[in-house]
């Protein structure tokens, strides 16, 4: 490398740090200019978020391998006991259930109908967002007055309306969040769609013979994939807050499920006397957010400055 | 700049009457009947073909429709049936309360977070800035409900320095507003902070710095001026969205606003109500969006109206 260090955007590599000619950039002010400072937040940022995600997530996948009682069994002796006591880590509710065990199945309708939904809005965000920016014309002027559409409406007012009209069953209400959120990733696909389909490799292609579909089925979409992907863990953050809004105002999944929504606004009476009852899920919720979050955050950090150091 | 105005105009009005139309298709395909809800439990089969032919729910679709349209145009959105009076008066009546709310969670949003994300952008990457960006991650990562009851726990019951619920004086704007300006004073300020690291590193301002221009100058007038432009869309888009109802902190803190009344005009299925709800918050955002788009040459003269609109 003939680049002296100190200009070099390009993270230093190990062999730097003992320079064979003499050098005013110690490993000191190495550790301290713009690029290191940049790489070490991302890595704070993943490692947090990563350990907040799965502090939350493990948990629930092995909610029912855990020796916990069932979320809906009732012991109206143990009503509203505090947490740490007679054997329950988080207390019990009103009608004496173990809300750990609430929180862990509700935990697990909640990131079922968020990756669900994510899974489902990626599928048509993804196909409107590549056939709006490659083939252009009509489809795009559809497309894109469809997004400013949906953009424009007050977007929860919209949920709870056809929430409350069409039932809150786990299939509506999945749907639901996939329609709020597949203009993100519409918007997304289409400009790199745009980018994509001007590069060379598209242009031979074509002069293969090869039909617009194919091209755009084999050799775009696959290239767009990976950055598309990466707002899939923002995406799921909001999905999990949506689905508890739409449950704390009544319009989530119906009983015998307990979800996070719920227990919140069942707890909410009982808010003077017993504290755990709405801190303790509230706080698992944003545990779980802030990793996801921070940990999508981070992912995307990484792949911008990865492909800025490539160019 | 007249004709401009003039097209924008006609394309708001076809949006808001698309989405109106949407929404009166919508809450005629849902299974569910008003005359029930408005006649109550014990109604006879023949009170309830009354009350139909009275609120004139016994006409086919299409003849509604047409009756909806002509009342538009005289400005009347029809009888609320919960409330026996005009739609559109009670929804007026309503709008007070949310735009007060509204106004005052986008100023707290705009005079913490402007300010917040210059010294996010100015301070990158070191330890306390990577603390207070976790710490904006966490306040996009609240859900809405569970935030305002712990404020509502904290400073109306623990502490009961401010009133708890409804609009009696002006104390009880303070925790509504605190918890709506939570999530945007998060998304804002990581949005300043964005824009200004670009500013700040860009060829200019080092030309400016080397001129010897203040270091205040330089982060106001330089980068901020040049970044005014998203970072006011922005507020704009986020103050446009609360006009729509903040439905989920209206509920908890019982605000007398928009967003409360769409949730009891849904439970009762109001269809009037839920379309004059909707006629009036969409047209209010479209609004906003548009006095933002006009604001643009006032801010950087490059912008031309016209122009902008073309590209």
């Amino acid at each position: 490398m003939s680049v002296p260090v100190s200009s070099s955007p390009l993270p230093p590599s190990p062999g730097d740090s003992s320079p064979a000619r003499p050098s005013a950039v110690t490993p000191r002010v190495l550790a301290r200019s713009r690029a290191s400072r940049q790489r070490r937040a991302t890595r704070v940022k993943l490692w947090l978020g990563a350990g907040c995600t799965l502090v939350v997530v493990v948990p629930i996948l092995l909610a029912g391998l855990l020796p916990l009682p069932g979320p809906n069994e009732q012991d109206l002796a143990q009503r509203r006991l505090p947490p740490l006591s007679g054997g329950h880590l988080f207390g019990t509710d009103q009608l004496g259930r173990d809300l750990l065990s609430r929180v862990l199945h509700g935990g697990q309708v909640s990131l079922a109908i968020g990756v669900l939904a994510v899974v489902v809005s990626g599928v048509i965000g993804v196909l409107a967002g590549a056939a709006a920016g490659y083939f252009g014309g009509g489809v795009d002027a559809v497309v894109c007055r469809l997004l400013e559409a949906q953009l424009s409406l007050p977007l929860l007012m919209m949920l709870l309306l056809v929430v409350a009209l069409f039932g809150p069953s786990v299939p509506v209400i999945t749907l639901v969040i996939a329609v709020a959120q597949w203009p993100e990733l519409a918007r997304l696909t289409r400009s790199l769609v745009l980018v994509e389909r001007e590069k060379p490799y598209i242009a031979a292609a074509r002069v293969l013979g090869l039909r617009r579909g194919v091209i755009l089925a084999r050799h775009v979409l696959p290239n767009v994939a990976r950055p598309a992907s990466l707002v899939v863990l923002l995406l799921v953050a909001q999905a999990v807050l949506l689905e508890s809004a739409l449950s704390y105002l009544g319009a989530g999944p119906q009983r015998p499920f307990a979800t996070w929504g719920r227990i919140i606004s069942d707890g909410q009476d009982y808010i003077t006397t017993s504290w755990w009852l709405i801190t303790l899920p509230g706080l698992v919720i944003v545990l779980l957010v802030v990793g996801v979050n921070l940990l999508g955050d981070a992912l995307r950090e990484a792949t911008r400055r990865g492909r800025k150091a490539d160019a | 700049m007249i004709r401009y105005l003039a097209r924008r105009l006609g394309q708001s009005a076809l949006t808001v009457f698309l989405t109106v139309t949407a929404v009166f298709v919508l809450v005629r395909l849902a299974p569910g009947d008003p005359a029930s809800a408005y006649a109550g439990p014990t109604a006879s089969p023949e009170d309830l073909a009354r009350v139909r032919a009275q609120l004139g729910l016994d006409e086919s679709v299409l003849a509604q429709y047409g009756i909806f349209l002509r009342g538009l145009l005289h400005g009347d959105a029809g009888m609320s049936y919960s409330f026996r009076a005009p739609a559109l008066e009670v929804v007026l009546g309503r709008l007070p309360y949310t735009v007060t709310l509204a106004v005052a969670a986008i100023l707290v949003t705009a005079v913490v977070a402007i300010p917040l994300g210059v010294w996010m952008a100015r301070r990158a990457d070191t330890a306390r800035e990577i603390g207070a960006s976790v710490l904006t991650v966490a306040g996009q990562s609240m859900p809405d409900f569970w935030s305002g009851v712990m404020l509502l726990t904290v400073f109306a019951v623990l502490v009961p320095v401010l009133p708890a619920s409804g609009f009696t004086t002006w104390a009880g704007l303070v925790l509504p507003a605190v918890t709506v300006a939570v999530l945007q004073i998060a998304l804002i300020s990581r949005l300043v902070r964005r824009e200004m690291a670009a500013a700040l590193a860009a060829p200019y301002l080092t030309v400016a710095r080397a001129r010897g221009v203040s270091e205040r100058a330089l982060v106001w007038r330089y980068g901020m001026g040049n970044s005014l432009i998203p970072v006011l869309t922005a507020l704009g888009t986020r103050f446009a969205a609360l006009l729509n109802g903040v439905v989920v902190v209206e509920v908890v803190f019982a605000w007398p606003g928009v967003g409360s009344l769409v949730v009891r005009a849904l439970e009762t299925r109001d269809y009037p109500l839920i379309q004059a709800t909707v006629l009036v918050t969409a047209a209010l955002a479209i609004a906003v969006h548009l006095l933002v788009d006009v604001c643009y040459p006032l801010l950087d003269p490059r912008v031309r109206l016209g122009k902008a609109a073309a590209a």
